[in-house]
């Protein structure tokens, strides 16, 4: 009982402090492991081994596979060849602009991190805008906003997506049938608001538009035969993802051979190319997954599942739609990822008592994607964009967010909750 | 030879109460690169150079970009003039910390602090804080140089 209580405490402590961004969120969280580790051995409620076993290796497998590849693919130049490429496309065109942009940097983000794409692409949309002498704020919003609600679509496109997969067995596929058509409606019905909210920046017709023509984009693919050949093998791992199932084999493992063969077929060195890869994000996944470890090994998870359960009586479908919101609503405020890493075995506890767990893994899907859209700080895209943009002549603020970003993010969810209520059978397989 | 021997002593400063605009006025005017920020007392409390004044005008987004060389055409960033509200603003909203170095600096150190900084011209100031002068790159390498003089009796 003790052990329930003083890890229950420690785990609010420690997701209080990784919330208030006072001190960084990996150092948090590893000594938070520590400490968990440390008091199940004190107490006999963890041991050492349970702790290792706690840590869900196949999502860091997926996250470190496709961070090497985007660590290889990074300074070819490829993303700001697209980039550009869309900026010609547009021929100066302002709503052009920003649906190729926001095309762009969505079809990325659907298989890459929304935070790479967003900090390769973002320089090159403020390139752009200034040259056509329009505001790039807009675009740069849409940016965040499209790449946040892009992600959803896939299994690679977010980190709650690659957790949520490995927990519910939920394949590649399974998300291209379930959430792609509802990111789709909802990538739409965004584009519109956005559309709308930024008419007066959108309606600045750029006086001279031929100097994005001037823009050289064969000087931009500084790499081009890495660029091809990181690209094939990202072509055939997302071609293998679509048989995943019926071959049996992880995306974990997909992403690590492809890893493995783009560094065999490119021979970079290895030193720079590791450098690139973001090991804090790693160490951060694997504390979250030692410190919820921990608490369930006490059955504090336990006490929380059986009281959520007394509420088995309300409707599945309400339920889930109550799910979308909730954790839409933490994670428009806080980091969505220690928020999908505790929900998940409360929900497999759920799921473990009877309950259906399909439909409420693709409610957290939902809600912790579209809700990173509601503020400045929702998602670290939104901050990188916030960032940049502090350094052109039209910074994002907080309040303006709020303004043009968070309806955005209200009815993206509102989208998802009313095609879940629809295709609600779907959801529950 | 110290700074003091080569720098000049006829400084164009500013005041930090004086605009934006008045800075870049004095700077075309009398073609420098540096405007040292001097209060009542003469002190130096900051500089204002071409650089942060060029940012109004070319924002730091180049910075983001590892290679300009693929843009043929700056297009509309040549031709945008920095909004007349910015130009208004006090010299001390743009200023920059000064780095200076006192009279008796030597002029090797005087030229590595230019390097380290990155800085086209470096103020002198008095053990008070007074500013009393102003020496450029070439002011203080040409100093340097005046060494190497072969001497009338042969010896360097």
């Amino acid at each position: 009982m003790i052990g329930t209580i003083l890890s229950t405490l420690l785990f609010i402590a420690i997701l209080g402090l990784i919330f208030s961004e006072k001190i960084n969120r990996t150092i948090v969280a590893f000594a938070g492991a520590i400490l968990m580790v440390g008091l199940g051995r004190v107490l006999g409620f963890y041991s050492e081994a349970q702790a290792i076993a706690a840590i869900d290796f196949k999502t860091l497998g997926v996250l470190l596979g496709m961070m090497i590849l985007v660590a290889l693919l990074e300074p070819t130049g490829v993303f700001q060849y697209l980039a550009v490429w869309a900026g010609r496309l547009s021929r100066g065109k302002p709503i052009r602009l920003l649906i190729l942009m926001g095309t762009v940097t969505t079809v990325l983000s659907m298989f890459l991190d929304n935070v790479t794409t967003v900090v390769l692409i973002a320089p090159v949309t403020i390139l752009i805008s200034e040259i056509l002498g329009i505001s790039p704020l807009p675009y740069l919003m849409a940016e965040a906003l499209l790449s946040d609600t892009g992600g959803v679509a896939t299994l690679l496109g977010d980190p709650p997506n690659i957790l949520i997969a490995s927990a519910a067995g939920f394949s590649f596929v399974d998300f291209l049938t379930h959430s792609l058509p509802i990111v789709i409606v909802a990538w739409l019905v965004a584009l519109a608001i956005m559309r709308y909210l930024f008419r007066n920046e959108l309606a600045v017709i750029p006086e001279n538009p031929a100097a994005i023509f001037r823009l050289d984009v064969s000087e931009i693919l500084t790499d081009r035969v890495t660029a091809r050949r990181v690209l094939i093998v990202l072509g055939v791992a997302l071609l293998v993802l679509f048989f995943q199932g019926l071959l049996g084999i992880s995306p974990a493992f997909i992403a690590l051979c492809a890893a493995a063969a783009a560094l065999v077929w490119v021979r970079p060195d290895p030193s720079k190319i590791l450098k690139q890869v973001e090991w804090s994000v790693l160490v951060f996944f694997s504390a979250l997954f030692v410190m919820v470890g921990g608490l369930e090994a006490t059955g504090a998870l336990k006490t929380l599942v059986s009281i959520l359960d007394n509420f088995g009586n309300v409707a599945p479908v309400i339920f889930g739609v109550i799910l979308i919101w909730l954790v839409a609503g933490i994670s428009a405020v806080v980091d969505n990822v220690p928020v999908t890493i505790a929900l998940i075995p409360i929900i497999q506890g759920l799921g473990a008592s009877g309950m259906n767990t399909d439909p409420l893994f693709w409610a957290l899907v939902f809600g912790a994607g579209f809700g990173g859209n509601g503020t400045i700080i929702g998602s670290t895209a939104n901050i990188v964009v916030a960032n940049l943009s502090e350094r052109t002549r039209t910074p994002i603020t907080s309040k303006l967010w709020n303004k043009r970003g968070l309806p955005v993010m209200l009815a993206t969810c509102l989208v998802a909750s009313v095609l879940y209520v629809i295709a609600f059978p779907l959801f529950s397989r | 030879m110290n700074i003091k021997d080569c720098m000049k002593r006829d400084v164009i400063s500013i005041s930090p109460t004086m605009t934006v605009r008045d800075a870049a006025m004095l700077v075309v005017e009398r073609h420098i690169g540096l405007l040292p920020v001097i209060d009542d007392e003469d002190k130096l409390i900051g500089a204002i150079g071409l650089h942060d004044l060029l940012t109004l005008e070319l924002p730091d987004f180049v910075n983001f970009i590892a290679d300009v060389d693929f843009v043929h055409d700056f297009g509309a960033v040549e031709t945008t003039r920095p909004a007349s509200y910015l130009l208004e603003r006090p010299v001390s909203s743009l200023m920059q910390p000064a780095i200076s170095v006192d009279e008796e600096c030597g002029l090797l150190r005087s030229y590595a602090i230019m390097l380290q900084h990155q800085l086209l011209d470096l103020p002198v100031v008095s053990a008070e804080g007074k500013l009393m002068g102003l020496a450029s790159r070439v002011d203080i390498c040409a100093a340097v140089l005046a060494g190497w003089k072969i001497e009338p009796s042969g010896q360097p």
